[in-house]
């Protein structure tokens, strides 16, 4: 009888166990005022994906509840035509062909754009020369194409060196990373590179069986050496890791900005290289040509003469739909038009902390005309003042593109080698989201260095001590020593593995198993010996 | 399946040894209406089969006939410039099934000898529940396991492996250059070794349950008769419970290399897909056909999606072909066969 007994008293435990939790987790989820509010699905774009994550979670306390699906912008569109989703969330409109084929749009027609965020498609890397990480590493456009086409197949490439006379590029091969699922960062990318560099991309095409021209596709072509990840987040990881020196991808900047992990900055068409930050983008933005179906056309961004242009700058898309069908009612139409008033309005603030860029007045005027016609909608009057986006002002102008502050003349092509003063290139630079702060007292006899030497060949190494800023602790070391033995500093590799704190969450995890399941355990193996006894 | 097809081979040996009487008395509607579902459930079977090859044949037939037979060749995968074929992502599913049966039938084979002849009956009891925890796992969760942790953290393993052993072909690495410093060591991952491993540990619980069942079924009076003329236990294990267990080894690896065929989501959250022939199994890429499929499907054009199907069919096929393999092996090898002599 005895093992029945203790067999009932254990499900009565479990049972006790399982109310609490479900009582606590009931308890904290938000108050239901669900009576006016249905749950929708969305899914797309991961260029967007940590916007409209964060945007999801902020309305979750009105009773709104989202779901969204980073699958992919190509697969968001699929979804939204077969009508498997209530709103999907692209970079690129329907309508446009790759590889020879149209995707069409949803055969009813009943479907708008409307722009939801704005951002940089980033190119974040893992770089490291002797042992410290490349925080500052510029490239210009065809050097990017040709990484990503494996014509250039190692780091100290001399057009590479070019682009950064600052550097001492190690012999390492570069581990092109790219999007192997159907995405909307690969059409920006590529659209990019087939506009700027035909001539590479058409080139790589051909290799790959491609036809030619072969224009921007959403499926990046696979090839040997060239390394195919799922997801922004997937490609992201994959750069992030210890075991990745070499490696880099174009992903939107938040993933970066959230890795902790520096991107590259992007020759503009001025001569200037710039980091995708709010500022830059927004200043690029200035020169999309919007249609009139809201859609971008970014042929002049790409060459955009401003000198603080982030060149591979975009806005990404939402697309709702306009007629009610047998799935999307107007009480789901309901929901999705309060969640697009807040993302177009308070939403914007937060762009630029997530790492995007929010929309200018015009196109949050256009979004939320596009929101009043979705069936349902509570078309709602929003005083735009109120929004306090930061691009708004009162004269119409784009306040933060208005504001954004020049390059410095060292992130000019030729221009010189050593950032003048404690805010020169590492203040820049720590705008990639490197972990450690620029320390000002640390660059300043880095750069002073080579001057009161006057040797120029001394230069070179000096910066490659300033590049170690990036790391904590023994960044003056670092300086000094690239003073010191300039002439004859080659980069080793002497990668001590990252502690990141995985060993700790193993053993942390091991114990809780143990405190969870030893004591029971250990209860059971002493009863059974005393009953054997 | 696999218990499947071999089950009306039974009847057919029983039907030759002993042929069935004569029925005398019609049997009751209980009796009618229980065999009447029971063939349903039969026919449900063979007819779902046939729906899905007759479906996968039909959507991929417009890839097959621009294809031609050059869909079995082509090493690329473009559907829409027309330039695909299974070539390379075949090549790659047997690879990665390959290394998943390597990993796994020796895990499996010790696995199932230690819990049917030499655990305490407390270990045992923990051991099978654990290897039936194993088989609980969703395949999502190992591929997280193996992408995230296991080849980040594993690359030793690889580069040791390619290291001592590369002047063998396929374990070789030629990306890679152990003597400088500054080679990349992601070449190590993302390869077909690992999504092997995984799904070698995904098949491992399968392929043990199966041994472990027919090892437990090996006579007692065998055994017992081994012991007297003085075995030791492994000498028992030798002759009598392996040769009786060996329908259930093969069936059971069987059972293990299709379900290893078909492994889809924990393969491509690690893979990085090439659509060249990658011999090479330590080395980052590689492809197989399940995991193309989950990755291309999403985004394809109609008449990529019709490739797809083409390339499904191929897998549906090989699938078939080896579990009907393997059903035959079983049906050749009865067990307790070869310790009649």
């Amino acid at each position: 009888m005895t093992p029945q007994v203790r067999a009932r008293g254990r499900m009565v435990g479990l049972l006790a166990v399982l109310t609490v939790l479900t009582a606590v987790v009931t308890g904290f989820a938000p108050a239901a005022s669900a009576q006016s509010y249905v749950p929708i699905s969305g899914s797309g774009s991961t260029w967007s994906y940590n916007a409209i994550d964060q945007w999801r979670k902020n309305v979750q306390q009105f009773g709104i509840r989202i779901s969204f699906a980073g699958t992919g912008s190509t697969d968001g569109r699929n979804q939204f035509k077969s009508g498997q989703v209530d709103f999907a969330v692209s970079e690129i409109p329907y309508n446009l062909v790759d590889g020879g084929v149209r995707d069409l749009p949803p055969e009813n027609g009943n479907f708008a754009y409307m722009p939801i965020v704005a951002g940089g498609t980033s190119l974040m890397y893992n770089l490291n020369i002797g042992g410290k990480r490349v925080t500052t590493l510029r490239l210009s456009g065809d050097v990017v194409t040709k990484i990503f086409t494996r014509v250039i197949t190692m780091w100290n490439d001399p057009a590479i060196a070019a682009d950064n006379p600052s550097l001492k590029l190690p012999a390492r091969q570069i581990i092109p990373v790219v999007r192997g699922d159907g995405s909307g960062s690969t059409a920006q990318f590529t659209a990019w590179m087939a506009a700027q560099h035909g001539g590479i991309w058409d080139d790589f095409c051909r290799k790959v069986n491609r036809a030619t021209p072969c224009g921007f596709t959403s499926s990046y072509p696979s090839m040997q050496g060239i390394i195919a990840q799922e997801k922004s987040i997937g490609v992201a990881n994959y750069v992030r890791q210890g075991q990745s020196d070499g490696a880099i991808t174009y992903v939107e900047y938040s993933y970066a900005k959230n890795a902790g992990f520096p991107v590259a900055k992007l020759l503009n068409a001025k001569g200037y290289y710039v980091s995708p930050t709010a500022q830059a983008v927004a200043v690029a933005l200035l020169k999309a040509k919007i249609n009139p179906d809201l859609t971008q056309d970014l042929n002049q961004v790409y060459t955009d003469a401003d000198p603080r242009t982030y060149p591979m700058s975009s806005y990404s898309y939402m697309i709702l739909p306009t007629a009610p069908t047998a799935k999307f009612n107007e009480q789901k139409g309901r929901t999705l038009s309060d969640f697009a008033y807040y993302f177009l309005c308070e939403g914007q603030q937060q762009a630029d902390r997530l790492g995007f860029s929010p929309l200018p007045i015009n196109l949050v005027q256009a979004g939320l005309q596009q929101v009043a016609r979705i069936p349902g909608s509570t078309k709602k009057s929003t005083d735009i003042a109120k929004c306090n986006n930061p691009t708004f002002s009162t004269d119409g102008t784009n306040t933060l593109a208005k504001t954004a502050p020049q390059p410095p003349d060292c992130d000019r092509k030729g221009g010189p080698v050593v950032c003048a003063g404690p805010g020169g290139t590492s203040g820049t630079g720590s705008t990639a989201g490197t972990n450690g702060a620029a320390k000002p007292g640390a660059a300043t006899p880095g750069a002073a260095g080579p001057a009161a030497a006057g040797d120029p060949a001394a230069a070179g190494p000096a910066a490659a001590g300033e590049t170690a800023e990036g790391g904590e602790g023994t960044t003056a070391e670092g300086s000094t020593d690239g003073v010191v033995n300039s002439a004859s500093a080659v980069p080793v590799s002497v990668d001590l593995p990252a502690n990141d704190g995985t060993l700790l969450i193993v053993v942390a995890s091991v114990l809780l198993l143990a405190l969870v399941v030893g004591p029971p355990l250990v209860a059971k193996i002493i009863r059974a010996k005393g009953s054997q006894a | 399946m696999t218990q499947l097809t071999s089950a009306p081979e039974d009847v057919r040996r029983a039907e030759v040894v002993d042929p069935p009487r004569r029925r005398v008395a019609l049997s009751g509607g209980v009796d009618r209406v229980f065999r009447a579902t029971l063939r349903g459930a039969g026919l449900t079977v063979l007819a779902l089969m046939g729906t899905v090859g007759l479906f996968l044949f039909v959507r991929g037939l417009d890839a097959f006939s621009v294809a031609g037979l050059d869909f079995f060749t082509t090493e690329s995968w473009e559907p829409d410039s027309h330039r695909f074929g299974i070539a390379a992502v075949l090549v790659g599913t047997l690879l990665i099934a390959s290394v998943a049966l390597v990993v796994a039938f020796p895990l499996a084979l010790g696995v199932a000898l230690y819990i049917s002849e030499y655990a305490p009956r407390r270990v045992r009891r923990v051991l099978t529940s654990m290897v039936d925890l194993m088989a609980a796992v969703p395949s999502v969760v190992y591929g997280l396991f193996g992408s995230t942790l296991l080849q980040w953290q594993g690359s030793d393993i690889p580069r040791w492996l390619s290291i001592q052993f590369g002047w063998i072909p396929f374990l070789d690495v030629p990306q890679a250059d152990p003597d400088n410093p500054l080679s990349p060591t992601g070449v190590y991952a993302t390869s077909t070794f690992w999504a092997g491993l995984v799904v070698g540990f995904m098949i491992m619980p399968f392929i043990c349950s199966v041994m472990r069942e027919s090892f437990t079924q090996a006579p007692q009076g065998e055994r017992e008769g081994a012991y007297a003329l003085g075995s030791t236990r492994w000498g028992v294990i030798r002759s009598v419970v392996l040769p009786f267990g060996r329908s259930g080894m093969i069936g059971g690896t069987m059972l293990g290399l299709g379900r290893a065929l078909g492994e889809t989501i924990a393969v491509a959250m690690i893979i990085s897909p090439i659509f060249v022939i990658q011999p090479h199994i330590l080395g980052a890429g590689g492809s197989s056909v399940s995991a193309l499929i989950a990755q291309r499907w999403g985004s394809a054009s109609p008449f990529g999606l019709g490739a797809l199907m083409a390339a499904g069919l191929a897998l549906f096929l090989m699938t078939l072909v080896v579990n009907f393999a393997a059903s035959a092996v079983i049906a050749r090898s009865r067990s307790g066969q070869g310790s009649d002599a």
